[in-house]
Parts: C-alpha cells; sequence; structure tokens
C-alpha cells in the first residue's frame, strides 16, 4: 500500500536578522496510511518544524513532500490552504482557538470553509463526542485549558481529516487532562481511520505510537525508537 | 465568498469596537469638517439664489456708469416692469462742522434712493425709522461705523457735496448689501431728492444709475435679458438678474468654500494616518486568527473579504457619524453664521456636499485600510508557532500598490472635479501628498539620528535622555505615526501663519511706502488747477500725479465679444479706469510699440497694459471697441506697456491717445504723497473749496484689506484646525497604544532602581522631542511653501516669519508632552512587581 505521507530530503533553512539559519537537514521518510507517528526530540531539534511542513503549514527549502498523493512544494500558500481543507486537521500545544467565537463556532469553520451545508449540526455532534455538550455556547476565554484543547480536538477533527498533526498536543496541561486529550486523540485512527503524527516530549505518549523518530539538531537520528523512550 | 467572508466578519465583530474610536473619530471629524463646509457653502448658494432678488434690489437690473437712462431705455423698463425703482451709487465725502468751526470728514459709499427703495426686503434703521420717513426732506442714515468714526449724533447737520443733509439715524441693515459690491468707505442713503444740485451726479463725475425692476412673475429673464441687451448694445447697458444677484460674492463663496473643502481634505489626510494605525493594530492583534484559519484552509482572499468588511462596517459608522455631524453643525451654528454674513443663509441639509465628503471618506478609509490590509497576504499560517507579532514591513504586492495609486489618483480627479478650481486642487493635493512624503522622511531622520545619539559618549550617564533616545530610534518606536499625524496638522497652520505674516508685512509696511496717501477722485477740469497749486505747494507733498479718468466696458476684440476672446478675465468683468494722454507720463516703460506723436488726430490708439494683455491673448495690432459714456470708441493697441499695481499708484489698464476721449466731459483722479502731518490739511482745504471732490485714504483702504484678510485667514485657520484637532486625536491614539510598553518599561526601569523622576523625564523627553522634531519639519514645509505663494503668485518677497514659527514648534512640543503626561500617569503608579508578573 502506499504511504499517505512520503518526504525525501527535506531541508528547512529560515532567514533571520543574524542570517541564515538552517532548521532540517536531509530528512526522508514515509508515513503509512492510519499509522500513529511520534516525533521526540530536544527543544529546537526542528520536530514542530517537520510537523509543519507535513501540514503544509511551512514550505520545505528544498526536497519533496508528498502527502495523500499530492506534491505539496509546488503549491502556493492558497493552494496548501485548500488541501488542508478537509484533508488535514492541526492540533496546536496552545489550541489557537479563535477567541470571539464560541465552541460550536470554531468547530464549524472549518466545516464553513469547506463548503459543508451542515457545519453546525456536525460540529456540535463533533463537541458532544468529546464531553462538551454543556459548552457549545462558551467563548474560549470562558473554559479551561483542558476544554479548549478539546474544542481544538474536536475542531481539527470534524471534517474527518485523513491526517492528522499534533504539536505537544498535552504540553499546556496537567496529568489528568492531558491523559483525556491522549485518548481522545488516539481514538481518532480506531473511530475514523485517521492518520496521526504528533510531536511530544511525553515518554508516555510516545510510548503509544505505532512508530517514534528522533530528530536532533535538525537531523533525523534515530527510526522507531519506540523501545528507546518505554 | 463574500456571504462566507460576511459570516466570520459579522462574528469577529462582536466583539465591539474596542480600539477603533480613533478609526472612528478620525474618519467622523474629517468628513464632518469636510461636509459642513460643504453644507454652509451650499446653504449661502442656495440664499443666494433663492434671495436672488433680494440681494439685487429687484427682479432684474439696468445700470449706467455716468448717467442715467435715456428716453428710450426708460420707455423699455417702463413696457417691461411693474415697478421701477432707481438708485444711484458714488463715493462722497460727508463733512461735518463742530461748533467751533472745524471740520470732520469722512468718505462714505452713497446710495441716493427713490421712493420705492427697497422694491423687496426692508431697511433696518436704529432708531427704527420708517425709511422714508427717515430721509424725507433731507435726511440721511448711515453706518454706525461711518457715525463713531466722525462723532456724529442723531440729529447733526452734514453737507454731502453741496447739500445740507440731517443725520436721522444708523443704517442697520439694507437688504441690496451683498449684491452692492465692495465699498471702500461706510455706506449712507439718501433720497434722490436731496441730491438735486448737490453737484455730486454732474456730467463727468463718476456714479452709477442703477434701475431695479419688479417683473410680472412668469417672466423670461433670459429673453429679456438678451431683448434688452440687443434693443441697447452700444449705449454701456449693463444686466443683472435675480438668477444670480451677487456674481461676486457667489463666485467667493464658491471659491472659498472649495478652498475650505481642500483644506479640510488635509485633515482627512491626517485621520487616514490614525485610520491606518488602528487597523495595522487591530491586523496585529488578529495574526493569530488569521494564520488559524489559514490553517483551517481559509484562502488569502477570504481572509482579506472579512477584515475588508469589518473595516468596512466600522468606516459605515464613522462616515455615518461625520455626515450627521456635518449635516447638523450648519443647523446649530445657523444664527452664529447669520450673524457674521452679509449674506441671507438657505440653512438645510443637502444632499450633494454629503455625498462629496461621503465620497472621499470611503477613498481615505480604501487607501489607508488597503496598506496594512493587504499585508495580511504574507501572514502564513507558520506564524502560528512562530509567535510572529508584526505585520512586517515587506513591499506591497504590485496589485495591492497599483490598487491604492489608482484609489490616489481618483481621490485627486474627484476633490479637481468638485471643487471646480483645479490648480489650486492641485496644488493642494501636491502639497498634502508632498509633506506627507517629507514627513515620512524626516522621520526615518529622526529615528536614526535618536538611535545613534543614543549611543554616543555624552549621553552615558544622562540615563534619561539615553532612554528616551534608545526609545524613539527602536524599532516601533512610533515616531513615524506622530509626525505624520502632528505634522501635516502643524504644516497646515505653519504655512497660514507664514503666508498671513508676509501678507500682513508687504500690506502694513512695504506697500504705504510705496503708496500714495490719498487718491482724490471727480475732480472736475475747471477745478484741477486750483487743486494743483493747492497740493503741489504744499512743503509735505513730495509727489503729485494726475491724470483724466472715465470709465469704460471692453465690449469687442477685433469686431468679436470681447469674453469669446479673452473669456472671464477680470478685466472685462465690469467697468474700468481709462485715461488719455498726449505723451506717456513719467516713468512709463514700453514693453513693445510705440507711443503715438503728441499731435496724433487720425484714427485712435491705445496703450495696453502688457501682463493683461498676454493673459488675454491679445497684442499690438488688435482692435478693441471700449464703450464709454454710452458710446463705442475703437481703437487700434499700438504699445504695450508695464503697469505695476502693486505700489498702489495711478494705473490705467487702457490708455488712448487724446483725439478719442478729450472731448468728452470727464473728471481728474491725483494721487498725492504727503507726510502724514500734512495730510489732514490737504484734505480740509481741497473738500472745502471743491466738495465734490472726494478724498480716498489709503491707509483705510489698507485697512480694509487686512481685515478682508484676516478673515481669509481666520477660515483657513479653522480648517487647519481640524487637521490639527484631528492630529491630536491620532496622537492620543498612539500614545494610549503605547502605553502597556510603557507599563512594562516603567516596570523594568524601577526594578532596576529608576526613580519615578527620571522615568518621567525619560517619558516628557521622547515626546517633546519628537513634537519638536514634527514642529520643526512643518515649518521648513511651511517656509517653503509660503515661500512659493509670496514669489509665484504674490510676485512679493519672502521673509521667515520666527515668531509664528516659533509658536508652531513650540505648539508641537506642548501638545505631544501634554498627551505624553496623560499616558504616563498608570506606567509611573503601578508596582513593578505587579505587572512584571502579570505581563500587564
Amino acid at each position: 500500500m502506499d504511504p499517505i505521507l512520503s518526504i525525501k530530503d527535506v531541508s528547512l533553512s529560515l532567514t533571520g536578522n543574524a542570517g541564515p539559519i538552517n532548521i532540517l537537514h536531509n530528512i526522508s521518510f514515509d508515513v503509512a496510511d492510519g499509522e500513529i507517528l511520534g516525533l521526540i526530540g530536544p527543544s529546537g531539534s526542528g520536530k514542530s518544524s517537520l510537523l509543519m511542513i507535513l501540514g503544509g503549514l511551512e514550505r520545505a527549502t528544498s526536497g519533496t513532500v508528498l502527502a495523500l498523493g499530492q506534491d505539496l512544494t509546488p503549491m502556493d500558500e492558497d493552494a496548501l490552504a485548500r488541501f488542508r481543507r478537509g484533508n488535514v486537521g492541526v492540533v496546536f500545544q496552545s489550541f489557537h482557538l479563535i477567541p470571539t467565537l464560541t465552541a460550536l463556532e470554531n468547530v464549524a469553520t472549518p466545516l464553513e470553509l469547506a463548503g459543508q451545508g451542515d457545519a453546525f449540526d456536525r460540529a456540535e455532534a463533533e463537541l458532544v463526542s468529546v464531553g462538551l455538550s454543556a459548552r457549545l455556547h462558551h467563548y474560549p476565554a470562558q473554559m479551561s485549558g483542558g476544554e479548549q484543547q478539546r474544542v481544538a480536538l474536536a475542531r481539527a477533527s470534524a471534517p474527518r481529516p485523513r491526517l492528522i498533526l499534533a504539536d505537544e498536543p498535552t504540553g499546556n496541561l496537567d496529568g489528568q487532562n492531558g491523559v483525556q486529550i491522549m485518548d481522545l486523540l488516539f481514538g481518532l485512527r480506531d473511530k475514523h481511520g485517521a492518520t496521526l503524527v504528533l510531536v511530544t516530549h511525553a515518554p508516555e505518549l510516545a510510548q503509544r505510537c505505532d512508530r517514534v523518530l528522533s530528530l536532533k539538531d535538525g537531523r533525523l537520528v534515530g527510526n522507531d525508537l519506540k523501545g528507546a523512550v518505554a | 465568498m463574500i456571504g462566507l467572508a460576511w459570516t466570520f466578519a459579522r462574528r469577529e465583530l462582536r466583539g465591539g469596537l474596542k480600539g477603533f474610536w480613533i478609526f472612528i473619530l478620525c474618519l467622523a471629524l474629517g468628513i464632518g469638517a469636510i461636509a459642513a463646509v460643504g453644507s454652509v457653502r451650499m446653504s449661502l448658494q442656495n440664499g443666494l439664489t433663492s434671495e436672488g432678488a433680494t440681494i439685487l434690489g429687484g427682479d432684474a437690473e439696468m445700470s449706467f456708469t455716468y448717467r442715467f437712462a435715456s428716453d428710450a431705455e426708460r420707455e423699455f423698463m417702463a413696457r417691461i416692469a411693474e415697478r421701477i425703482s432707481t438708485t444711484v451709487d458714488f463715493r462722497s465725502m460727508v463733512v461735518h462742522t463742530l461748533p467751533d468751526g472745524t471740520t470732520e470728514r469722512g468718505l462714505t459709499q452713497v446710495r441716493g434712493v427713490d421712493d420705492l427703495y427697497p422694491l423687496f426686503g426692508e431697511v433696518v434703521l436704529e432708531p427704527a425709522l420708517d425709511l422714508s420717513m427717515a430721509l424725507a426732506d433731507g435726511g440721511l442714515v448711515a453706518d454706525q461705523v461711518l457715525i463713531d468714526r466722525m462723532g456724529l449724533e442723531i440729529g447733526d447737520q452734514v453737507t454731502l457735496g453741496t447739500a445740507q443733509l440731517e443725520l436721522r439715524a444708523a443704517l442697520v441693515r439694507f437688504p441690496d448689501a451683498a449684491g452692492s459690491g465692495f465699498a471702500l468707505g461706510p455706506r449712507s442713503l439718501v433720497s434722490l431728492d436731496s441730491l438735486e444740485g448737490s453737484g455730486l451726479l454732474a456730467p463727468g463725475t463718476l456714479f452709477d444709475s442703477n434701475y431695479r425692476l419688479d417683473l410680472p412673475v412668469s417672466t423670461d429673464l433670459e429673453a429679456l435679458k438678451a431683448e434688452a441687451l440687443a434693443a441697447f448694445r452700444d449705449t454701456g447697458l449693463r444686466w443683472r438678474d435675480s438668477r444670480n444677484g451677487a456674481p461676486g460674492v457667489s463666485r467667493f463663496v464658491q471659491q472659498m468654500g472649495s478652498f475650505l473643502v481642500l483644506v479640510g481634505l488635509a485633515g482627512l489626510a491626517v485621520g487616514g494616518i490614525g485610520i491606518s494605525t488602528a487597523v495595522r493594530a487591530y491586523l496585529e492583534s488578529k495574526i493569530s486568527v488569521i494564520a488559524t484559519l489559514k490553517t483551517l484552509g481559509a484562502e488569502t482572499r477570504l481572509i482579506g473579504g472579512i477584515y475588508l468588511l469589518q473595516i468596512g462596517v466600522l468606516a459605515a459608522l464613522g462616515i455615518s457619524a461625520g455626515l450627521m455631524l456635518g449635516a447638523l453643525l450648519p443647523l446649530a451654528l445657523e444664527p452664529f453664521i447669520a450673524s457674521r454674513l452679509l449674506i441671507p443663509l438657505a440653512i438645510g441639509i443637502y444632499p450633494a456636499p454629503l455625498l462629496e465628503a461621503g465620497f472621499y471618506g470611503i477613498l481615505t478609509t480604501l487607501i489607508f485600510t488597503l496598506l496594512p490590509l493587504a499585508r495580511t497576504a504574507q501572514i502564513r499560517a507558520s506564524a502560528l508557532y512562530r509567535e510572529t507579532l508584526d505585520l512586517g514591513t515587506k513591499g506591497l504586492s504590485r496589485t495591492a500598490f497599483l490598487i491604492i495609486i489608482t484609489l490616489v489618483a481618483v481621490l485627486i480627479a474627484a476633490a479637481t472635479w468638485f471643487s471646480g478650481i483645479p490648480i489650486l486642487a492641485l496644488a493642494t493635493a501636491a502639497g498634502i501628498l508632498g509633506s506627507l512624503f517629507l514627513l515620512t522622511l524626516s522621520a526615518q531622520a529622526i529615528q536614526w539620528f535618536a538611535r545613534r545619539n543614543a549611543r554616543v559618549r555624552w549621553v552615558r550617564g544622562l540615563s534619561a535622555l539615553r532612554l528616551a533616545f534608545a526609545s524613539i530610534g527602536a524599532p516601533g518606536g512610533g515616531a513615524t505615526s506622530v509626525v505624520l499625524s502632528l505634522g501635516l496638522g502643524l504644516t497646515v497652520l505653519a504655512a497660514v501663519g507664514q503666508v498671513d505674516a508676509n501678507l500682513r508685512r508687504a500690506i502694513s509696511q512695504e506697500l504705504p511706502q510705496a503708496a500714495p496717501s490719498y487718491f482724490f477722485v471727480d475732480i472736475q477740469n475747471s477745478q484741477l488747477a486750483d487743486f494743483l497749486d493747492r497740493v503741489e505747494t504744499d512743503p509735505g507733498v513730495t509727489q503729485v500725479e494726475h491724470a483724466p479718468m472715465l470709465r469704460g466696458i471692453i465690449t469687442q476684440i477685433n469686431g468679436q465679444p470681447a469674453r469669446d476672446i479673452a473669456g472671464d478675465h477680470w478685466v472685462l468683468r465690469g467697468d474700468r479706469g481709462v485715461t488719455y494722454s498726449a505723451e506717456p507720463p513719467p516713468n512709463t516703460t514700453l514693453t513693445a510699440g510705440q507711443w503715438w506723436a503728441p499731435d496724433h488726430t487720425n484714427s485712435v490708439e491705445i496703450s495696453f497694459a502688457a501682463e493683461e494683455a498676454s493673459e488675454m491673448g491679445i497684442g499690438l495690432g488688435d482692435i478693441l471697441t471700449v464703450n464709454i459714456l454710452g458710446r463705442d470708441i475703437e481703437g487700434e493697441i499700438t504699445s504695450l506697456r508695464e503697469v505695476d499695481f502693486s505700489s498702489a499708484g495711478i494705473g490705467f489698464i487702457l490708455s488712448m491717445s487724446p483725439n478719442a476721449l478729450s472731448g468728452a466731459p470727464h473728471t481728474h483722479i491725483a494721487t498725492v504723497y504727503a507726510e502724514e502731518s500734512a495730510e489732514a490739511g490737504i484734505v480740509r482745504d481741497v473738500t472745502t473749496v471743491a466738495p465734490n471732490i472726494t478724498a480716498i485714504r489709503v491707509r483705510d483702504g489698507i485697512a480694509l484689506v487686512t481685515e478682508a484678510l484676516s478673515g481669509l485667514a481666520a477660515a483657513t485657520s479653522y480648517g487647519a484646525g481640524v487637521t490639527l484637532l484631528t492630529g491630536l486625536i491620532v496622537l492620543i491614539g498612539a500614545a494610549a497604544a503605547g502605553e502597556r510598553a510603557r507599563i512594562f518599561e516603567a516596570a523594568v526601569l524601577k526594578t532596576l532602581g529608576a526613580g519615578r523622576f527620571s522615568i518621567l523625564l525619560s517619558f516628557m523627553l521622547r515626546s517633546a522631542f519628537v513634537g519638536v522634531a514634527a514642529g520643526v519639519v512643518a515649518v521648513a514645509a511651511a517656509a517653503l511653501a509660503a515661500w512659493g505663494i509670496m514669489t509665484f503668485v504674490m510676485e512679493s518677497h519672502y521673509e521667515f516669519a520666527a515668531l509664528s514659527a516659533a509658536m508652531i514648534i513650540g505648539g508641537g512640543g506642548l501638545l505631544t508632552v501634554l498627551t505624553g503626561l496623560a499616558f504616563a500617569w498608570r506606567p509611573l503608579s503601578l508596582r513593578p512587581l505587579s505587572t512584571l508578573r502579570d505581563k500587564v
């Protein structure tokens, strides 16, 4: 079976005030459909940047990124945005909910952008499924961190994307809320068959992944290190 | 896509207008000022139109210079009009003999009226008398200014020419004041009967006779005008009718209104800076939302649409508020405006000026909004994890740049079209754009200077100053928005100050040195020798010039109607002074052609003012037809000469060979240059011997011009005041936006051991430095503009007005310091620990 994600020789350089900074160096790997892949590594190793490249939020300086059979490398910002609609869901460590929208509106947003007529019904069902039926009309500022992350998770999964990317999804949460989010996240593969790529520092989260890649100084230093993080 | 954009825009707007009060205020104020000026202009123009008959004194007026209407003309008027009121207008001297035998003399613009005057409206007198009663049996009513100037009291006997009159009342208001034209002296009214035998309406003396016609309601004015002008084509007849009762006033109102609208556009441009700053700050607060939307699949166009719609709603609020302000302000100020003007006001809500102001508002909002809005296209989804906090300063896309340039061009074209004075509109646009460019460059220079000086050795140890320099020079130091917002308002105000000071200097210092003390007019041929004998033998007199004077209208050029050839040139508006002389007067400089021979007897030859000839497109060999005393005189231009009107001496546009005019009844004009101490004696002697001679004091004329200029400067200053007020709002907005940073800065400095006084000093120094710098740049730009106006428009010379400049620079510094102080209190009062713990 063809991999859902395939990246070859991907490098990323960014230009800062002090000159160019090389973030990633010739990274190559594949992700199988339905796989849960963990990305680990010390701070500044390039994990988040790599995750963003996989979702088309960042563009690689060189190399190719094939996602769901499409080459993301030549796409401009708008083409990448269209690609993400319905194909990619993203969960951030700091939630990034839109503060002026209620929980329901936040979740409905990607569905509306994808032109779904039943956006609000589906959004409500999604929020119910993450246990937030009582919080539909609350604004982000009126919810706890755990609740906000559940809204973010519902927003990422509502369009039923085939690929979900999560950047340290439990990084800002306490233990109990972290476990709850992990359960919900991993349940997405079981319920909807989504492929999951997540960046984490948490060993227990890495342990639950099918496979774990390790980065250091922008280079892939280990493949399938699940045993190593145990 | 618009539906989706509107859905998202609406949801975001639920957050309220927080942070947008500057945006709305700037827009409302700029548009309000333009709409108010436009509404007042429209009210005045409508007043002039609807009250045309009252202002003119009749449905139509037929006027003649030097003479009354002929029998044929009277018959024509009797045929077409239901009522005819006859008036005459001329300047003369009122003389009051005091009990001790001394005399007081005052120049007055006299209107002799018949029993029917006024046909429309009413004359208001103090005490409240009926006009016919007041003027009966040698009565006179006069403007309070003349009464005060001469120390008269009701019941005093005065003479006008040789007529003995009694002052019966003060003239408070008369209905045809606005249509009466420019008067050198205060008004007085007498009955025509009283003027008989006064010697003031003798052949050759300068007076206008006006016949005001009360016409049947259904009269076709255009047809009647054509008929009158055809019937009396060569008689010097002038026709005015109620469609435009006061053309000069109407033109002035139109042009002054347009000019003030253009000044208002400068205010809107300053408001635009506030709009741009507010939108930029708002969009910067929305970067994570924009990046989130992009992450969720929103395209650039959709995001642009979402924020454009939000800004559109806010702009609609600001524009609506401005239009309401512009529509209601004239209504509220009606009593004030009406009391200051002689022109009838038809105050109301007029759609046209509101539409014009709204159109400017929409364009300004778009121009200043698209700049930050276009930068949202550069926000990438990756901003979410890179924590990018600003919109960046990357160059605009070519499309965005072209759209903005197009909108600016449309705005300038609209202003040019609406104003009706294209050159001034284009000059104003160039001035505003040039000033903005200069101010932007200056702001960068100020930042560079501050950054550089923050590091030099001499400021070490002067921590308040070093912090101030460092703060101004740092990226996002805010100097640009302060210099731009304050600078443009100060520039307009400084330019008004510089031009006003220079004009006053030119009028009060330069002109009197070069100008004569007195003009004497209406000197009869028989009086000339005695007059010259009196003035030329006076030791206080340094120079006397005199010339025969008639008045004439140039009706044709080379057989064609003059206006078809030379357009609406001022020389063709109404009648002009005409003279003749056998030889060129002393100091005459011919620029082309030859003066006629002293004994020239053949065809009529004309010497014409060179500059005006060039403006009118005429020159040597052209044939002019000039109507003088109802007779057409044809003459060929055989020479052009320099005529300098700036010295206020005798300057005739037209001089003819003597064979054309010497036989016609005419009077003489003379200018007398005398020491001030000799002036009173000369006037007394001359007008005692010849009461018909009118003496016009040049200093009084200058005072009138200075007063008129004061009015213009004040009106322009009000316009500039709105610009400055808008700038102040932008300044307050910038200070408010920077408060959070200052709170944090103060907390850190306090933690490091800085006292509150040194922190306050640092805040004040940075405010003062930027404010003073904005003032200096404004004065420099204004000096350049004033130099251009004085040199090229006024043809005078420019002197830097230091007092005005100092006030502008000081004012700039004071405004920024006060604004800074208002927003320094909180940073100084908060405890550092709570600030740093909460990160504000």
